[in-house]
């Protein structure tokens, strides 16, 4: 970890199952504050008194997290607790919802990502998306990665064009699968190259933060051990938040964990400390498979 | 244990045949069902095309013919103002009258006349234009039969014996005489399709209608579906869920659903009325005929659109598509199958309405075939309804030729809806 924590007095009481303040909600002992480290001193994003509504329905309740810079930060926790609909308004792509509806703060680079200067279009340039079931366009293996810059103009010419879509496929680990096949169709490719090559289109735009939406969900285990490989190789250069279903997932490829709780933000801490000694009662109930 | 078992086995085994049994009966609907189907459209098929397909020949008769001068009533051929004035139809009287020389009287007279339809005359003006030096020289001609005498030997050796009609015996036996003289034949109709609608059979055609026809669904076809996919684009992918879109949805439904000769009413009322577009022209119908289309249009575009996977829109702006370029790059060509396929229902449709087209004019008699769209035009089905309706034998055939000719119409563009379809769909 490059970064370091804001000390906290959580963190430095011994270790076993700690105590904070609680508050009682339907039955359930949630921490008043998300316990372990969710700050942090230096941060490429920062989210603060994030809730989210749909119509009158609250999905998320008072999150605050910073995710570092070229971390990989993994968000966990029962089906329906909001990771993915936190994680889809990093880039506003809730905004595509009616209903819903985001307040707090949140910032990439200090700069608010839901003030009204921020274009939402500019934004998910430099936020990319992977999405849980791979969704490559129904056009070729080249368009769909050049479909990116061809739409920001990052490439004035042809060849220029070849060579981001050669390095976006280099990267997401398929150039040597498709290199002789760039003019089929996407979609023909296996589930797991499928998905890969959403990867090459995310980052042929060179965004800054990654997300990814239960990217192996779909996948078998190989094809889910070379997007883990991928992730790896890819947070040299990108910050990533990744949302997933499969403990072992986030302990392999992720720096720090979130465990999210219906909607509520229960701890974030160092992946090795929430799989081995988690802070929180919730939290540990969840990966000791008490409940998910 | 064992017997328990046996009589669960054999209690499966009895359901299973009960299953199967019902599944073999569920088929056999689905069969009687296409069957019923299919014979109905064979029976209506075989009943149009058994009564239109003589339409497509038509009584030649041959006659020798002299371009008299002086019963013409010319001296310059090339004079335009003789020519009108010039009795063409005089010296097909006279030919007849050389060829049948016994006959007498008034009456005689005018049935032996009639025997070559009124048109023969500009035939005979438009030979004469053609080769002016056939002025006082003589040729054999084949002239276009009068209906009633195509009619009678048309019907000649059929199972109902010869139709006679009004035809008087004196004028049967003239037929006969010259069917044995081998002066009479079957030609293929050409007035059929080069001319527009007449008073007499034999010189009525389709080309009118059709080329009003086609006028009106240019028309209609370039307006409805430019604003039928973008109204549908906007309500599925811009506007706001509130009780104003829940209006206007509910209002394009109930608008499929409205009588089409409201919608001829409302043309009256809007287009011809206040705006003052004239009448009868395949502009107004086009204008009528879109309101009538907008509905489906639209309707099964916003399906269509609908069926597009959002995981593809999510790609799109993932990668930081706006909403516009969302719609054009993925929404719209992934969809475009679907709305050609509801455009061309909604054409289709379109070609066969009548009602609406009755309210603005569009039923008035033109002789001439429209050459654009603010000429007075009448369209297929309203032809048929005008044939239909008229006492003279001989529309009968026409009526159903021009049901063969509507129905080529609708089965040309079917095809071309699932050519299309066929060649845009991303089976990727």
């Amino acid at each position: 970890m490059v970064n370091k924590m804001v000390t906290d007095i959580a963190v430095e009481m011994p270790t076993g199952l700690v105590q904070p303040e609680q508050e009682n909600i339907d039955g359930i002992e949630y921490p008043k504050q998300t316990v372990g480290t969710p700050l942090l001193e230096s941060s490429k994003m920062s989210m603060r008194n994030v809730d989210v509504f749909y119509g009158d329905k609250q999905a998320i309740f008072n999150v605050n997290v910073d995710v570092g810079q070229h971390e990989v930060i993994a968000m966990i926790g029962p089906s329906g607790c909001g990771k993915s609909t936190f994680l889809r308004s990093i880039n506003r792509m809730n905004d595509t919802v009616e209903s819903c509806k985001v307040t707090g703060q949140l910032t990439l680079d200090g700069e608010d990502i839901y003030s009204t200067k921020m274009d939402p279009v500019a934004l998910r340039a430099r936020v990319g998306m992977v999405f849980q079931k791979p969704n490559p366009f129904p056009k070729s293996i080249y368009d769909n990665v050049a479909y990116g810059p061809r739409l920001h103009g990052l490439a004035s010419r042809r060849a220029e064009l070849d060579e981001i879509v050669e390095t976006s496929l280099t990267r997401a680990g398929l150039w040597t699968e498709a290199k002789d096949r760039l003019d089929q169709p996407g979609t023909g490719l296996s589930g797991g190259q499928q998905q890969r090559l959403c990867i090459a289109r995310a980052i042929a735009i060179s965004p800054e933060v990654i997300l990814m939406d239960e990217p192996c969900s779909a996948l078998d285990p190989i094809a889910t051990a070379k997007i883990e490989e991928l992730i790896a190789e890819l947070s040299q250069n990108y910050t990533i938040a990744i949302v997933t279903h499969s403990m072992q997932q986030a302990a392999r490829v992720s720096h720090r964990t979130a465990y999210f709780h219906l909607g509520r933000l229960v701890e974030v801490n160092e992946t090795e400390k929430v799989f081995t000694a988690p802070e929180h009662q919730l939290t540990e109930a969840y990966i000791t498979g008490r409940f998910g | 244990m064992t017997d328990l078992n046996k009589s669960r086995a054999e209690r499966i085994q009895s359901s299973l045949a009960k299953r199967y049994r019902a599944e073999k009966r569920f088929q056999m609907y689905g069969y009687a069902a296409i069957a019923f189907g299919l014979l109905c459209v064979v029976i209506l098929f075989t009943d149009i095309i058994s009564k239109g397909y003589k339409a497509f020949g038509q009584t030649y008769i041959q006659l020798e013919v002299t371009y008299d001068a002086s019963t013409l009533g010319i001296t310059d051929v090339n004079d335009s103002q003789q020519l009108a004035l010039a009795d063409f139809h005089g010296i097909v009287k006279k030919a007849l009258k050389s060829r049948f020389a016994d006959v007498s009287g008034r009456k005689a007279k005018r049935d032996l006349y009639g025997l070559i339809s009124n048109g023969a005359g500009y035939t005979l003006r438009d030979r004469l234009v053609a080769n002016p030096e056939l002025l006082n020289q003589t040729e054999t001609l084949w002239l276009v039969a009068d209906d009633d005498i195509d009619t009678y030997y048309k019907s000649i050796g059929s199972d109902a014996g010869a139709f006679t009609g009004r035809m008087s015996e004196q004028r049967q036996g003239w037929v006969d005489q010259l069917v044995e003289s081998n002066d009479v034949e079957m030609r293929v109709n050409r007035n059929f399709f080069t001319k527009g609608d007449s008073r007499e059979p034999e010189l009525a055609g389709i080309r009118g209608a059709a080329m009003g026809s086609l006028f009106t669904l240019i028309i209609t076809l370039g307006l409805s579906f430019p604003i039928g996919v973008a109204a549908a684009v906007y309500l599925e992918e811009f506007a706001p869920r509130n009780r104003w879109t829940d209006l206007i949805e509910v209002n394009i439904n109930n608008l499929a659903a409205v009588p089409s000769i409201i919608f001829g009413l409302l043309g009256l009322a809007i287009f011809i009325n206040f705006f003052h577009v004239p009448r009868s022209v395949p502009v107004v119908g086009g204008l009528v005929l879109t309101l009538m289309t907008l509905p489906t249009i639209i309707i099964s575009s916003r399906a269509a659109i609908k069926a597009v996977p959002p995981s593809i829109r999510d790609a799109a702006i993932g990668v930081g598509a706006s909403p516009m370029q969302v719609v054009l790059h993925h929404v719209l060509p992934l969809a475009m199958p679907g709305m050609l396929t509801g455009a061309i229902i909604g054409m289709a449709q379109a070609l066969g309405e009548t009602a609406p087209l009755l309210m603005i004019g569009m039923v008035a008699f033109i002789v001439d075939v429209p050459g654009g769209f603010t000429d007075p035009a009448t369209v297929l089905p309203v032809q048929i309804f005008l044939w239909a309706d008229s006492p003279e034998r001989a529309f009968v055939e026409k009526t159903s030729a021009a049901i063969m000719v509507l129905l080529a119409f609708l089965i040309l563009m079917n095809t071309l809806a699932v050519v299309l379809r066929k060649r845009l769909e991303r089976r990727w």
